[in-house]
């Protein structure tokens, strides 16, 4: 996943770079053409004070040592010079045993030649005439230093162009940062949400997010509703079936039918049937799942009432007790987990003599959720009948079957694991396994 | 005992009453939220079934009404919403006890049973034994000695309530007026009536007379 600021310094260090490189090569090409410019004049300012040097001697014509700068006499200087004359060639003496591979071309040679003791030269080559004698001058100036110095400011360029980049680079993420804390705040609230320690996206957000952030708020209010009218339909379905089958229930007892036992026993067999499936089906139909990023289950303020229910429906005077982190809240519907623990809770004061406790343990990938009681427990090869299929094992503890068959939906739902195994307290324990919702990181 | 049956269905609030009067209740049945909520709280019930989704007003509603009024007759919850958080919101209106649709007939007398014994401090045992003597509400019997004696259901109604209420003088008004429903006329004749057969089953010390005052269960001893 590539972000939003890696994206921006990505581009702004590729344009910086560019943009850098070009105008350092520009404006170095610039300067080199004016500085030959200018060596071009003064080389043939030294072509010309050559010429003037030669003078008419006794034996023709003849170099006046005079008018010769001095630094053609030190050898390699840097300064070089050859003149030819139909007849005779003077080279300069500091030219000393080299010998130069002079361009044939008049005017500044485009290309540099090479000099002795590794100098480059930058040759200039002209045609005159003296008393009726063609004369060719050839003079050279070392550009070794030149070039050197170019070299030397070209890197002091680019050093300046990497300290530029890496200071705007700098700059860019500290105004990116201070750009995007918008982003970053609807990133931390969207995690909120996820851990259900938010209901809504804060309205307060800037113009460019303020749709995004309304349109996420308006969806989960709608996800809210929709979920609060299925349910309430489904309870008023619910009330519609049920209340009828109760009825029936009811009118299978009356004296007519008990003069025909087999047939009342299949009528309250076919009304189980249909029983079982209504509950299970409106049961299954009401969870939540995962539908609702912002729910959320705040252990303290859901247990006691939870306890105080169950203690209310199993009046036999049961040692009921849980316990939870503090401040623990469960990143799931309230009524989904409400109706998860009850069932099982539920379930194990069913079977408990005396005791039932539930624990929630916060872990590093999730939740654990363990029911324990002190009930006569199942034994190991019928765990997997209980965790697999809507078995009764009971027949006699009315809704055992069903009550664990919403448990499983629930956990489905949730992609939750389950197991059954002995309890410390000498009955059975059922212990939830529930992976962290996947939060945005 | 008289039950108050809040419950807006009438075919099932028919079987409800039918199979609650058999069971020795005097039932008086509402169907409107309202009268319920006027009529729960001003009448000694001694248990109140309710249902929830009540025309006039929400069961909950009343339920909280009454008990914001100190009315403290125990409330069986009888309803179609059976999620565990509407049980506990049951529960948090003051509820005492709560049985999903569709349910047995015989388990919400087992409940009401129960609920009663706990409402009145008695252990929830299969028979209710005080003094010597048990009664079996269900098949409605009184045993003395292991030996079961047949009662009408009239005396059947007068000894479980004489029994319930066994550390307490009762006046015949307050027995005529949780023996009988609303409709049914009082006649402390009828009363005598009941009192002398159960002496005549029973014994002569199992209801002493308190002149002036009323009845009060003597036991066996």
């Amino acid at each position: 996943m590539r972000s939003i600021q890696g994206r921006l310094s990505l581009g702004l260090i590729a344009i910086l770079v560019l943009v850098s490189l070009v105008l350092v090569q520009s404006s170095l090409w610039l300067f080199e053409a004016a500085l030959r410019r200018t060596l071009a004049n003064n080389l043939r300012e030294e072509a010309e004070g050559l010429l003037a040097a030669m003078v008419r001697g006794p034996a023709g014509p003849q170099l006046d040592p005079q008018r010769i700068s001095p630094r053609y006499d030190r050898p390699f200087s840097g300064h070089y010079f050859r003149i030819e004359l139909p007849e005779r060639v003077w080279r300069s003496r500091s030219l000393w045993d080299a010998s130069l591979d002079w361009p044939p071309a008049g005017g500044l040679a485009e290309a540099l030649i090479d000099g002795p003791q590794d100098q480059r030269l930058l040759t200039y080559a002209a045609d005159y005439r003296r008393s009726g004698v063609p004369v060719r001058i050839q003079v050279a100036q070392d550009y070794r230093p030149i070039l050197d110095s170019f070299t030397r400011v070209r890197i002091a360029g680019l050093a300046v162009v990497g300290v530029a980049v890496l200071v705007l680079l700098l700059l860019q993420r500290y105004a990116v940062k201070l750009a995007l804390r918008p982003l970053e705040r609807a990133r931390a609230q969207i995690a909120q949400l996820q851990q259900g320690k938010r209901q809504q996206l804060d309205r307060d957000a800037p113009a460019e997010l303020q749709p995004l952030v309304e349109q996420i708020n308006h969806l989960l209010q709608q996800t809210e509703q929709t979920l609060e009218r299925s349910r309430n339909a489904l309870g008023n379905l619910g009330h519609a079936l049920k209340t009828p089958l109760a009825v029936l229930n009811s009118l299978t007892l009356h004296d007519e039918l008990a003069a025909h036992p087999a047939l009342q026993a299949d009528l309250r067999e076919q009304l189980a049937q249909i029983e079982q499936r209504v509950s299970r089906e409106l049961g299954r139909a009401r969870l939540a799942g995962e539908a609702l990023p912002a729910s959320h289950f705040d252990c303290q303020a859901e247990l006691p009432a939870l306890f105080e229910t169950l203690a209310m429906i199993h009046p036999q005077g049961l040692d009921l007790s849980w316990q939870a982190p503090p401040g623990c809240r469960l990143p799931w519907d309230r009524e989904d987990l409400l109706e998860l623990l009850g069932n099982l809770l539920d379930n194990a004061c069913k079977w408990a003599d005396s005791q039932v406790r539930m624990s929630i343990e916060t872990q590093p990938d999730g939740y654990r959720l363990l029911v324990d009681d002190d009930g006569p427990g199942i034994e190991p090869e019928r765990r997997a009948e209980v965790l697999g299929r809507g078995t009764r094992l009971d027949e006699q503890r009315a809704g055992h079957g069903l009550g664990l068959a919403i448990v499983r939906d629930i956990l489905a739902s949730w992609q939750g694991d389950w197991t059954l195994a002995d309890s410390p307290l000498g009955g059975l324990r059922v212990d939830i396994r529930l992976p962290r919702r996947s939060a945005a990181r | 005992m008289r039950l108050l049956l809040v419950e807006d269905n009438v075919p099932l609030a028919d079987e409800l009453a039918a199979q609650l009067t058999a069971a020795g209740y005097a039932v008086d049945w509402l169907a409107d939220g309202r009268d319920a909520d006027q009529q729960g709280a001003c009448e000694p019930y001694d248990l109140i079934v309710l249902d929830l989704g009540l025309p006039g007003k929400p069961g909950l509603e009343v339920l909280k009404s009454w008990r914001a009024l100190g009315v403290s007759t125990p409330v069986l919850i009888l309803t179609a919403r059976g999620s565990w958080a509407e049980r506990i919101e049951g529960l948090k209106a003051g509820a005492d006890d709560y049985l999903t649709k569709p349910f047995h007939p015989e388990e919400l007398l087992l409940r009401l049973q129960g609920l009663y014994r706990r409402a009145s401090g008695l252990a929830n045992q299969p028979l209710l034994e005080v003094g010597g003597l048990a009664l079996d509400e269900s098949r409605q019997l009184c045993l003395r000695d292991g030996e079961a004696v047949a009662l009408t259901a009239g005396e059947f109604r007068l000894l479980r309530y004489l029994m319930l209420h066994s550390d307490r003088v009762l006046s015949k008004t307050q027995l005529a007026e949780h023996l009988y429903d609303g409709e049914t006329e009082r006649d402390s004749n009828v009363l005598e009536v009941l009192v002398n057969r159960l002496r005549g089953k029973l014994g002569r010390a199992v209801i002493e007379t308190r002149r002036g005052q009323g009845y009060r269960f003597g036991g066996l001893s």
